[in-house]
């Protein structure tokens, strides 16, 4: 007995060890860069005097730095702390009536889970004192935390979640910055129709999951409206190890362009395996993880022609020049800036993704709404956002005012072109002529490229 | 006929998944079998192979099969150390604390993992040609992960019937005591054991990789786990081969129930096959508690 109570006490130990071993490694990411002096963030009357104005704003958020969204969660972070810097260090602080206020952050590890989410939020609302959040990357953890938001009526802005069915539910305080999700394919059956009036048959093959479904919603209506026939609508559980019996059923059907995908993993095995059973497509479209530079790393020649949905792409066109011609405001830096102080945070040889980008817009967008308003108080800013139109170098920002939804923003198609991704659609925004049909699997393997 | 071409087809891949799956569940059966330890931290084993079978490919251009004695090497000289610096302490402790420990050395593997080679998803093409089956056409890639959990399988079965140290472990999994009083040194046959299954387990991880090159990342290990208990229990969790046949099993019922599943209108085949294979297991587990293979009830 005695000698199973020791061994316990050390097993215990051990464990105590082994996850202080982890904790300490986390640490950084858990206790952001500016701490103590952060918290007192003061909650303003709505119209204020420059007086009574604080001398910093708190935005807080939690972020995936690790489980299973820890690379987007990484990739916003880093979009975040260079949106941040641009604002404090290059703009002078956001200018509420006059008054520069810099702009402070603070943020957890959400470990990509949604119980963790909801109560890392209420510590933020409750303890940190924060009334401007960041949502986390992905839709389910967006709408895991909206309704903590809008109970405590704090402005809760998406720059990961794009199911539509978050501004669906009738909350106030929950924006965003990002396209919905049911727009995301919509763009890439536009260019098939302009390239091949023939293409009839599409298969929609996609992740259960909260994001994809609304996704291929709205692509199926599109695909309908446009004289598509889907000859396939199939989704597949989250996490699969094995895609090939439903592939197999596709090949069956053969379709003249596939659209699939869910999150990163899957996507890279809906690829490799489709090269398995040579399935065949004229054009083949897979959400999230082409976007990402690992898809071609990890598939090499088989990721040839493959396109894919982004919000952003380094090379897209919004600039202060498009916005003026638009009449519209642009606010914040210009891509190559945005580049540069990203780089800053991530070291050089890292390039923004889109999770990058939007994040970044958010921060972007929260300090304009803020000046518009001029004013901290929740619901003045809120109620300035209804009437904002403006352009990041990620795009325009506009939101529905009934849903916080965003309709400004426009979604790009890119396809992997001999190893490197290009901008193919629309025509306004591409650097590159899209490639239709894409080279066979065989033809890949081969050595073929798709440019 | 597009009916039987698309099961057929189904089928051989579930049967050579399943092969990996039943390869990839040996180790912790044998580890149970021996030690009476579950290994709850059996997911990440099988992504130190993976990552083996990646990094040798991408730095050295090694292909994945030559990985599999370099990941069993490795896994055997982890299983030492595991053993001798946690787990040999722990023999006698509650299954708490077994249970526990397992679960942070899992843990602990993921972050190392994550801290080194970081979140992304890695893949390689190791690109062997295909051969077309009529009813489906399948890479040699994946011939070859069927071909080598076989061989590694009846390789561990020869040793355990064949030598003495086999003889040894079998002793001591029947009877500890009295093998102890026979001479055997079974502090030393217990790490023997946990090495093996723990080199199994890596070694696993690179036949993974042939059956699917890509998502390798530090947290790949979870969907692994969660099958491995599955088909040790349905294979009678202490028994390697029962794993290995439960495997198969496992691989053919997850793989064929979608076609069969796909018959029925209006239903999301792929959302069900879990459930069906599911079923199954409970179903199994009702009539014969001790699993497939697992001998008459103690």
């Amino acid at each position: 007995m005695r000698k199973k109570r020791i061994g316990l006490l050390l097993a215990i130990l051990a464990i105590g060890v082994i996850f202080l071993g982890c904790a300490q490694q986390q640490q950084p990411a858990q206790t952001p860069t500016p701490t103590p002096t952060q918290a007192p963030t003061v909650t303003p009357t709505a119209t204020p005097t420059p007086s009574e104005v604080p001398d910093k704003v708190l935005i807080g958020a939690t972020l995936s730095l690790s489980g299973k969204y820890s690379k987007e969660g990484q990739m916003s972070l880093w979009g975040i702390k260079a949106a941040i810097k641009w604002v404090n260090e290059v703009h002078g602080g956001v200018d509420i009536g006059g008054k520069k206020v810099k702009i402070d952050f603070k943020y957890y590890d959400d470990e990509s889970k949604k119980e963790t989410v909801q109560s890392l939020l209420e510590r933020l609302i409750t303890s940190d004192k924060a009334e401007f959040l960041l949502a986390p990357y992905s839709s389910g953890l967006t709408l895991a935390g909206a309704p903590i938001a809008d109970k405590y009526g704090v402005l809760y802005m998406s720059h990961g979640g794009a199911s539509d069915r978050i501004f669906e539910q009738g909350y106030t305080y929950v924006v965003q910055t990002l396209s919905v999700a049911s727009e995301y394919q919509t763009p890439f059956l536009d260019m098939v129709k302009a390239l091949d009036p023939n293409a009839k048959k599409v298969a929609l093959i996609y992740e259960d999951s909260e994001f994809s479904k609304a996704v291929f919603a709205g692509a199926r209506k599109h695909a309908e409206e446009l004289g598509f026939e889907v000859v396939i609508d199939k989704t597949y559980p989250p996490n699969p190890t094995d895609l090939t019996p439903l592939l197999s059923e596709v090949k069956a059907a053969e379709p003249d362009v596939i659209l699939g995908g869910g999150h990163f993993a899957d996507g890279q095995l809906l690829v490799s395996q489709m090269a398995d059973l040579k399935l065949d497509a004229k054009g083949i479209s897979i959400l999230v993880a082409p976007a990402l530079p690992a898809f071609y790393e990890a598939l090499g020649t088989k990721a040839e022609g493959i396109c894919g949905p982004g919000q952003w792409e380094i090379g897209v066109t919004y600039s202060p020049e498009t916005a003026k011609e638009l009449g519209i405001d642009y606010f914040g830096p210009t891509q190559d800036e945005f580049l540069a102080l990203f780089k800053e945070f991530a070291g050089s040889d890292k390039s923004p993704s889109y999770h990058a980008a939007e994040a970044a817009a958010a921060i972007l967008a929260y300090a304009k709404a803020m000046e518009e308003a001029k004013s901290l108080d929740v619901d003045t800013v809120r109620a300035k956002m209804n009437e904002l139109h403006f352009m990041t170098f990620f795009g325009e920002w506009k939101i529905d005012p009934e849903t916080g939804k965003q309709i400004g923003h426009k979604m790009v198609i890119f396809q992997w072109q001999g190893g490197e991704k290009k901008i193919v659609w629309p025509p306004a925004a591409a650097n590159a002529e899209p490639y239709y049909p894409i080279p066979t699997w065989d033809e890949k393997a081969g050595g073929k490229l798709a440019k | 006929m597009a009916f039987f071409e698309q099961l057929a087809g189904n089928l051989i891949y579930g049967a050579v998944l399943g092969s990996v799956y039943g390869l990839s569940t040996m180790g912790l059966s044998l580890i149970f079998g021996v030690l009476r330890i579950v290994n709850v931290g059996h997911g990440p084993f099988i992504m130190i192979g993976a990552f083996t079978a990646f990094w040798m490919f991408a730095l050295a251009g090694i292909p994945p099969l030559v990985s599999i004695s370099v990941a069993l090497v490795i896994g055997l000289a982890l299983g030492f150390v595991i053993f001798y610096a946690v787990i040999r302490r722990l023999l006698n402790a509650p299954e708490l604390a077994t249970l526990l420990a397992t679960f942070a050395i899992g843990i602990f593997l993921e972050e190392l993992a994550k801290f080194f080679w970081g979140p992304d998803h890695r893949g390689y093409s190791w690109n062997v040609g295909d051969i077309n089956l009529g009813v489906t056409i399948m890479p040699y890639s994946k011939i070859y992960a069927l071909i080598s959990s076989i061989i590694i399988a009846y390789l561990l079965y020869m040793w355990f019937q064949k030598t003495k140290l086999g003889a040894a472990v079998r002793a001591v999994v029947e009877d500890s005591e009295g093998a102890m009083t026979c001479g055997i040194d079974v502090g030393r046959i217990y790490a023997l054991s946990f090495a093996i299954g723990i080199g199994l387990t890596v070694a696993s991880g690179v036949l993974v990789t042939l059956f699917v090159p890509v998502g390798i990342n530090p947290y790949m290990g979870h969907e692994y786990t969660l099958k491995a208990f599955v088909i040790a229990v349905l294979g009678g969790l202490a028994s390697p081969w029962g794993a290995f046949y439960a495997g198969f099993i496992f691989g053919l019922i997850e793989n064929g129930s979608y076609t069969l599943l796909g018959l029925i209108p209006g239903v999301e085949p792929f959302s069900l096959t879990r459930f069906v294979a599911f079923s199954i297991l409970l179903i199994i587990l009702l009539i014969k508690p001790t699993g497939l293979l697992g001998g008459g009830s103690k």
